[in-house]
């Protein structure tokens, strides 16, 4: 205890003399560009509904919203991203954004879904670090309590191996270079591909005989890897190495000399020189740019909607950071603080950019979304939006508790988009499988910008779920309405329930004459109001 | 992302993307150019169709019969398509080099382009990108197909979700489609009024590109909603059904007849089961027929309606059936010589393309490889192969295999 009294009563005193906090560096920064007006502060039901959103995945309840539109304590945004952080639901959500990003919605290799997630949660309740996350991935042996996160190097093959890694730790999408030379960004070569690749090429999969387990295993490395462009007559050879890195002698061993430990349990025997688990350190490691820089901007596009590198697998000099000394800064910054994912989440959420509306600076029109002037709408993911459609509804509670009965017949998903299936889904998982369905890319592609659908447009509009979540049931959010009299009051629920704000007078009007009109279908056409609000762009949007 | 590039990419492929110059992009779009491939998946026989050899050691039990082009012959199992033979063109030196079925389906309908690391988009992705929708009311790709459907993102590889194909099954369309049940259409007008009220309330004062295109993503789910009358086969005229035949792939090309009708700009038809390993013969003469009624309809329909100029139709399959019939009375896999169907958009009519080993089993001089075929489709679609690239990555990627030409003896 005496140690948090300690910081807080010095916290002002250091604040006089050390270095600004992040997050006003980064306004300032942000600020020299900006070449015009900035958008005004984002009002406190944008920014409650946005931080809530980013944070913990969940839109708040109209209860929630209340409450912290009273509250009038001034330190009240900071407080509340501090709590958020420290949530479970924070772990819960960025558990979904990191497995999306880094594992792309593929079920490899032998690690289960749910034995990811666990490992992955616990660490994000904790203090993730991105260096370690990373570290253990890419060294992953399938040994320890780190033995989940083999799951990001799939079924271990060497191609998408080396792909993957470059991509989603270096920013690099240097597939081409497999081939030659990349044809447009000159300083990607093909010698980087296969340099990552000769870090990889000794893994393979391997069973103990005692546990049944899967482990991932190196061979013993003799030689460098050769390779050839299409484009050449003459082959190449590269061993080990970074881009950017040294290359790493393969050391020789006489022979028998090889092995740290025999061949044992059906496993073959440990060599001495593993170059996996070098690449594991020294890709993670403090000095290598690349790696740094590509953990800011991924974190950065997480919250900001958009990388400082756009997009985010092109970090090169021909697509350079739309702030290039932030860029900088964010990037030594992070590393001197360990890579610490939730400080630089804090830092980017405590700053003036973040916090701005995402309505346009006066009389500004084409603001560009790289100059931060104004907040860029994000698309939900389509965990978000499941879970805001069930929250904004006031279905959440019961559908979630939805299990199949025992021995109840496999669902039938496509059945279900063509028509053959007249089912309601059992259980809380098909419903969700039919919005991954849905809303989710194919696996395998990144999920990264906005690619609104005909056929996604099509279920938030006529699907049957959709169309029963809106009739009142179960204490939903339209039984509740029909228990209200006024317009005023029923406007007031809808708005602070489904787009967490107060509506606007013309708003309560609108609700107003259309009860009006349809006053002898009353309950139906509190259902159309909702309806008309879940397929609005405003709740599709996390603005 | 800007929002010329936002717009271009809504999904449902129902963009308006585009890589060609505005201008040239206008002139193909008054040409409306469309296309209906006819997919018969598991491989036809050439001698049981297209290229009958009834005298060879190869020939089968079925005879030949004349065409409506002098000195050429179907197989009998064709006799309305013989009747229309003057109006298309057959190609019978098809020499592709896969083999096998899983990597053969994708390899012809992604027209083999060298390898650039990427998987290219089937054919239907490519001309969805490279032409956008013929009538922008309409998805531009839609498959009609037995079985299940659904929005299926997987053919356009590279080129994202978007430029997937809508697939109908059983030629029915997604349930969304569909009003709910329990909500008039003046309901639901009512209810989009009040959505449109918010959006316009919510796009004032804000410039996102992503805003637009939402909006724009619900604009062109109503508008198929509005035309759902095209998938309703009850609308069919009963004559017509009659003369396409009551099977699923006379039904499902009649359907197609009409999408095209509405302006698709391209169509998949797909049949299943033509894999006759075993028992070619009777296989055959089930199969055939449901392709031959059908098929001439279509020509003939098309040809009537002054459509026949600017569609392509094609029938094909990822290869044909070897010369050699096995012990089981049947025709395995045969890439090296077999043939094809085109017929329309530039397409010569009457044309019977390539020469053979008398005994049909092997191609005399040069054949074709499906690059070659590419090259053909995008040049009669007015698309330049040579010149026209997809930009992925930063890398330009060739839209056919660089080494292919058109095939110029098949072309008006």
């Amino acid at each position: 205890m005496w140690r948090i009294i300690f910081i807080w009563t010095l916290l002002p005193v250091l604040s006089g003399w050390a270095a600004e906090r992040l997050s006003q560096r980064i306004d300032k920064l942000i600020a020299a560009k900006a070449g015009g007006a900035v958008a005004t502060r984002s009002d406190d039901s944008e920014f409650f509904r946005r931080v809530k959103l980013d944070l913990t995945g969940r839109i708040p309840s109209a209860t929630d919203t209340r409450s912290f539109l009273q509250d009038t304590t001034s330190s009240k945004r900071a407080k509340l991203i501090n709590r958020l952080i420290a949530s479970d639901a924070f772990a819960t959500h960025w558990t979904d954004r990191l497995s999306v990003m880094l594992l792309e919605r593929q079920n490899l290799g032998k690690v289960t879904d749910e034995e990811w997630r666990t490992f992955l949660e616990k660490t994000l309740k904790g203090k993730p670090r991105w260096d370690v996350l990373a570290r253990e991935m890419v060294g992953a042996t399938g040994t320890g309590e780190s033995r989940p996160a083999m799951k990001f190097l799939g079924t271990a093959d060497h191609h998408t191996m080396t792909e993957n890694i470059a991509r989603l730790f270096l920013g690099m999408d240097i597939k081409c270079a497999k081939c030659h030379d990349h044809p447009s960004v000159d300083e990607w070569k093909q010698s980087h591909y296969w340099g990552l690749f000769s870090y990889l090429n000794q893994t393979k999969n391997a069973t103990n005989s005692k546990d049944k387990r899967a482990y991932l295993v190196e061979g013993v490395a003799t030689k460098k890897v050769d390779f050839q462009s299409v484009f050449k007559t003459e082959k190449e050879i590269t061993g080990p190495r970074l881009p950017g890195g040294k290359e790493v002698v393969i050391p020789a061993f006489e022979k028998g000399q090889e092995f740290e430990k025999p061949a044992a349990d059906g496993l073959p025997g440990v060599p001495k020189f593993r170059p996996r688990e070098l690449l594991a350190r020294d890709l993670t490691a403090k000095d290598n740019t690349y790696f740094a820089r590509n953990g800011v901007n991924r974190i950065w596009y997480l919250m900001m909607g958009r990388g400082l590198v756009h997009p985010l697998d092109e970090m090169h000099g021909q697509n350079p950071p739309s702030h290039p000394k932030l860029m900088e800064i964010l990037m030594r910054e992070f590393v001197a603080h360990e890579f610490d994912v939730k400080w630089l989440v804090r830092e980017i959420a405590l700053s003036e950019s973040y916090q701005r509306s995402s309505r346009l600076p006066k009389a500004a029109k084409d603001v560009k979304p790289e100059s931060w002037r104004t907040a860029h709408p994000k698309a939900m993911t389509p965990e978000q939006l499941l879970n805001a459609v069930l929250k904004a509804t006031g279905n959440g509670n019961w559908v979630r508790e939805l299990k199949a009965p025992a021995n109840a017949e496999k669902f039938d998903r496509r059945g279900y988009f063509t028509g053959t299936n007249r089912e309601m889904p059992p259980s809380f998982e098909e419903i969700r499988a039919l919005f991954m369905l849905t809303y989710a890319e194919p696996a395998g592609t990144p999920e990264v910008d906005f690619i609104p659908g005909l056929n996604k447009a099509l279920f938030l509009m006529n699907d049957r779920l959709i169309q029963d979540w809106l009739k009142p049931q179960k204490g939903n959010l339209v039984e509740r309405l029909t228990k209200l009299k006024t317009p005023e009051a029923i406007a007031e629920e809808m708005y602070l329930s489904m787009l967490a704000r107060f509506p606007e007078k013309d708003e309560t009007a609108t609700v107003a004459d259309y009860l009006k009109q349809n006053d002898k279908r009353r309950t139906a056409a509190l259902g159309d109001l909702a309806w008309s609000l879940l397929t609005s762009t405003e709740f599709r949007l996390n603005h | 992302m800007s929002r010329r590039r936002m717009l271009g990419t809504l999904g449902g492929a129902v963009g308006f993307g585009s890589l060609l110059q505005p201008a040239i992009a206008a002139e193909i779009k008054k040409q409306h150019k469309q296309v209906c491939l006819i997919w018969l998946d598991g491989g036809m026989s050439q001698y049981e169709s297209w290229h009958p050899l009834p005298d060879s050691q190869f020939g089968g039990p079925f005879r030949s019969i004349k065409t409506s082009i002098p000195g050429v012959h179907f197989s009998e199992l064709l006799p309305e398509t013989a009747k229309i033979a003057h109006k298309i063109s057959v190609i019978r030196t098809m020499e592709t080099k896969d083999p096998n079925h899983s990597t053969g389906v994708p390899r012809i309908q992604r027209g083999d382009p060298i390898d650039r690391g990427v998987t290219y988009p089937y054919l239907g992705s490519a001309i969805a990108k490279l032409l956008g929708p013929a009538n922008p009311e309409l998805p531009p790709y839609l498959w009609i197909k037995p079985g299940n459907g659904g929005f299926i993102a997987k053919e356009a590889g590279f080129l994202g979700a978007q430029y997937g194909t809508l697939a109908l099954g059983d030629g029915k369309p997604p349930i969304h489609i569909h009003r709910p049940e329990g909500v008039s259409v003046e309901v639901d007008a009512a209810r989009n009024a009040l959505r449109l009220k918010a959006n316009e309330r919510f796009k004032a004062y804000r410039g996102a590109s992503e805003i637009d295109a939402y909006e724009t993503s619900y604009h062109l789910a109503r508008q198929l909603m509005a035309r759902k009358d095209i998938f309703d086969d009850s609308k069919l005229d009963a004559r017509d059904k009659e003369r396409y035949g009551t099977h699923p792939l006379g039904r499902h090309i009649l359907q197609a007849r009409r999408l095209l009708e509405a302006g698709v700009r391209f169509i998949k038809v797909n049949s299943y089961h033509w894999d006759t390993h075993g028992d070619n013969f009777n296989m055959s003469q089930r199969l055939v027929p449901q392709v031959d009624r059908p098929f001439a309809a279509l020509i003939n329909d098309l040809d009537e309606r002054g459509m026949l100029d600017h569609t392509l139709v094609i029938v094909m399959s990822e290869f044909g059936r070897t010369p050699v019939i096995n012990s089981r009375l049947g025709r395995d896999h045969w890439p090296d010589c077999w043939s094809i169907a085109l017929a329309g958009c530039g397409i010569k009519r009457g044309a019977i393309i390539g020469e053979t080993s008398k005994d049909g089993a092997f191609v005399n001089g040069e054949g074709y490889d499906i690059g070659h075929l590419f090259h053909t489709i995008f040049t009669l679609l007015g698309i330049n192969p040579r010149k026209t690239r997809y930009r992925h990555k930063g890398q330009k990627l060739a839209i056919a295999h660089d080494d292919c030409e058109p095939i110029k003896e098949v072309m008006q």
